[in-house]
């Protein structure tokens, strides 16, 4: 387990880093660009949400953190240390884990919870007599009884057990990191807070850096300490997570927190709604990528590809030109409220 | 006003077991109603049963009464044969149900399915007015005519959610009930699909059911809500009344959870357990095994759904609450909830 408490760690520190990666998929002769360009920092014991909409690339970023997807351009390194060699990669995946949406799907149906767990010790060649007390452990931690639940077969398991079981099968070699993504949306809201209560649990307990990759922006405000925005292969915004989702400072971001549905009787009233749908892939616009669906676009907007600039609290920074007093003095237009 | 639908104990059984254990609504020309609760908890078994849909395995009972407008004698749904269900739904009932975008026809063009929707319950439509028709359908849910001529790959799960849209629309229902219309969408095309509904709903007097878990949803869609619990509404009122005055513990819980942006972060204490099996559903108040306001008479007397404030009725024994204590979170053992 991790010596690193969360809290004590320097800014400068980082579990994983990634930079400037680059993933593209051939499409009947053209490319796909389903990452391009993300650099990001985890910090050690950090929850990290990745937000975005279908498509966007959270996923594939996820994946290529694990080097479970080729990646065109960019390096990844743990502890500082470059990742390159079969050999690191194989290391890298013993202290960074990841579970996946659904758990109906991500476990052999034809194996019981047992094997499940204690697969991943066999896989990485952990010495035999150790993995008992590692599988009762790991099944403790996530509040199933290894007893009761060691014997039984995945449709033996609701859906909430069946994802606590996946969390035990991540946690059995002990990482540093756990990567989820979507781990809740398939289910209910109170075996949501069930799931969400273990996982915030190890991180608090023993200092689990977790990355959250959602679509649920309220999900991510509540529970993350920095977020970050991804929109066609980018991240356009990031900070801390209440800085990013209650003061937004990129256009996107405020369009994703205006369209989230709050829990107040005729709350939706007429908002302004972002029009269209995320471009395709193949096909990015010229300049900022967001500008034909942004409604504060000005002049430059569809030349100037825009990089991260800070913008708003300390240590947000988002990805576009009205953050850039440059290029709004030279548009004269209305400067970011 | 008269109502458009009325249902009264609505019971839907698996071998003898129920599923949906006494329903009663009724639903005003025009209205959106919320059925609201977790998974299994008999909210989409309710829907199918009004449609006369369920699988063969399923039995159901109990009187379902709609007053399409413009048509003298009341439809007894309950009473319908196959062939008589079929010129109810569709022309009078329709659904959009989760997911709905992946049960569009691989193979056939968009205009075409449409086409098909509208001729098998209608009799002999005029082809020209047909035509029109889908044309005047696909604009209605902000598509361009030229989607009839696309195939369903072809387009994004926003546009084909939309496209079953209109085809629930073909016949020019009285009522909608859309089953989790907006869970396999992005936040974005969510807000587009709901923006929709009630665009609908104003210009062409639709009455909506609206089944979701999500209670951000409903509070922004629907006039009244309905929350159920084990095959039983528990709570039923104003979407007002139930959102800023909940009157049953469940709801209240489930209230809680939501996250509120700009609030307090962090995780909401959970419900402990999993609701139960409403076919074997414990004794007294069904939620009495994970409530954490309950006393003595919850555990032998059932509850039963009355009025506790005006048009605001709630099935828990100590309702009306003018304030609700501070709880300890209970921790239900597996075996109180199973």
């Amino acid at each position: 387990m991790s010596e690193i408490q969360a809290g004590e760690v320097g800014m400068g520190e980082t579990l994983m880093s990634v930079s400037e990666v680059e993933v593209h998929f051939a499409a009947r002769r053209k490319t796909a660009r389903a990452l391009d360009g993300v650099s990001l920092d985890w910090r050690p014991g950090e929850i990290l949400g990745v937000v975005g909409e279908s498509g966007c690339g959270k996923s594939t970023l996820a994946r290529a953190m694990l080097g479970l997807q080729p990646t065109a351009e960019g390096q990844l390194s743990l502890s500082g240390g470059l990742v390159s060699s079969k050999d690191e990669q194989q290391k890298l995946r013993k202290r960074v884990q990841m579970i996946f949406q659904d758990p109906y799907q991500s476990l052999n149906p034809r194996q019981r919870v047992a094997t499940i767990v204690t697969e991943p010790l066999r896989v990485q060649g952990v010495a035999k007599e150790k993995h008992d007390e590692r599988v009762r452990r790991a099944m403790n931690d996530v509040g199933l009884d290894p007893d009761r639940y060691l014997d039984r077969y995945p449709h033996q398991l609701s859906g909430g057990q069946r994802q606590r079981v996946a969390i035990a099968a991540a946690l059995v070699l002990e990482p540093e990191g756990l990567i989820c993504d979507e781990p809740v949306s398939m289910l209910d809201a109170s075996v949501q807070a069930q799931i969400l209560n273990v996982l915030v649990g190890l991180q608090k307990q023993r200092g689990l850096a977790l990355i959250f990759i959602t679509h649920d922006l309220s999900l991510a405000w509540s529970l993350c300490d920095r977020i970050v925005v991804m929109y066609l292969g980018r991240i356009v915004e990031e900070g801390r997570a209440e800085d990013v989702i209650e003061r937004p400072q990129h256009p996107y971001t405020q369009a994703l927190v205006t369209a989230i549905p709050v829990a107040v009787p005729g709350g939706g009233g007429r908002r302004e709604l972002l029009a269209g749908e995320l471009p395709d892939p193949t096909a990015v616009p010229p300049g900022c990528r967001f500008h034909p669906r942004c409604p504060r676009r000005f002049e430059p907007c569809d030349r100037i590809d825009p990089e991260l600039l800070d913008a708003g609290a300390p240590g947000q920074r988002a990805a576009c030109l009205l953050h850039d007093p440059a290029a709004v003095a030279a548009a004269g237009a209305e400067t970011a409220a | 006003m008269s109502p458009l639908l009325e249902v009264e104990g609505l019971r839907v059984t698996h071998d003898g077991k129920p599923i949906v254990d006494g329903v009663d609504l009724t639903l005003a020309p025009g209205e959106a109603l919320a059925l609201a609760g977790e998974s299994g908890c008999g909210k989409t078994t309710s829907a199918l049963a009004l449609m006369r849909l369920l699988p063969p395995s399923l039995e159901q009972s109990g009187v379902i009464t709609l007053y399409p407008p413009g048509v003298s004698k009341p439809v007894n749904i309950g009473r319908r044969t196959e062939t008589g269900m079929r010129l109810v739904r569709w022309r009078h009932i329709s659904l959009v149900f989760q997911g709905a975008m992946n049960s569009l026809d691989p193979v056939q063009k968009i205009g075409k399915q449409i086409d098909e929707a509208i001729r098998l319950h209608e009799r002999s439509p005029v082809t020209a007015e047909v035509k029109a028709r889908i044309t005047e359908l696909l604009e209605t849910v902000g598509l361009t005519a030229g989607v009839a001529g696309r195939y369903p790959h072809e387009l994004s799960g926003g546009q084909r959610q939309r496209v079953m849209i209109a085809l629930a629309l073909a016949c020019r229902p009285s009522l909608v009930i859309a089953d989790e219309p907006t869970t396999a969408l992005d936040v974005v095309i969510q807000a587009q699909v709901l923006q929709l509904l009630e665009r609908l709903r104003e210009e062409l007097g639709l009455a909506l059911i609206l089944i979701s878990h999500d209670m951000g949803v409903l509070a922004e869609t629907c006039d009244r809500i309905a929350v159920m619990y084990a095959g039983r509404i528990v709570e039923i009122g104003t979407v007002d009344a139930v959102f800023t005055d909940p009157q049953h513990p469940y709801t209240k819980r489930l209230l809680d959870s939501l996250p509120v942006i700009g609030g307090r972060r962090g995780i909401a204490t959970p419900i402990p357990g999993a609701p139960p099996d409403p076919g074997e559903p414990p004794p007294g108040c069904r939620f009495h095994p994970r409530c954490p306001y309950r006393r003595e008479r919850c555990d032998v007397e059932d509850p039963a759904l009355r009025e506790v404030r005006p048009a605001h009725r709630s099935a828990c024994h100590y309702a009306p609450w003018e304030r609700w204590p501070e709880v300890e979170p209970v921790v239900a053992t597996e075996e109180a909830t199973k």
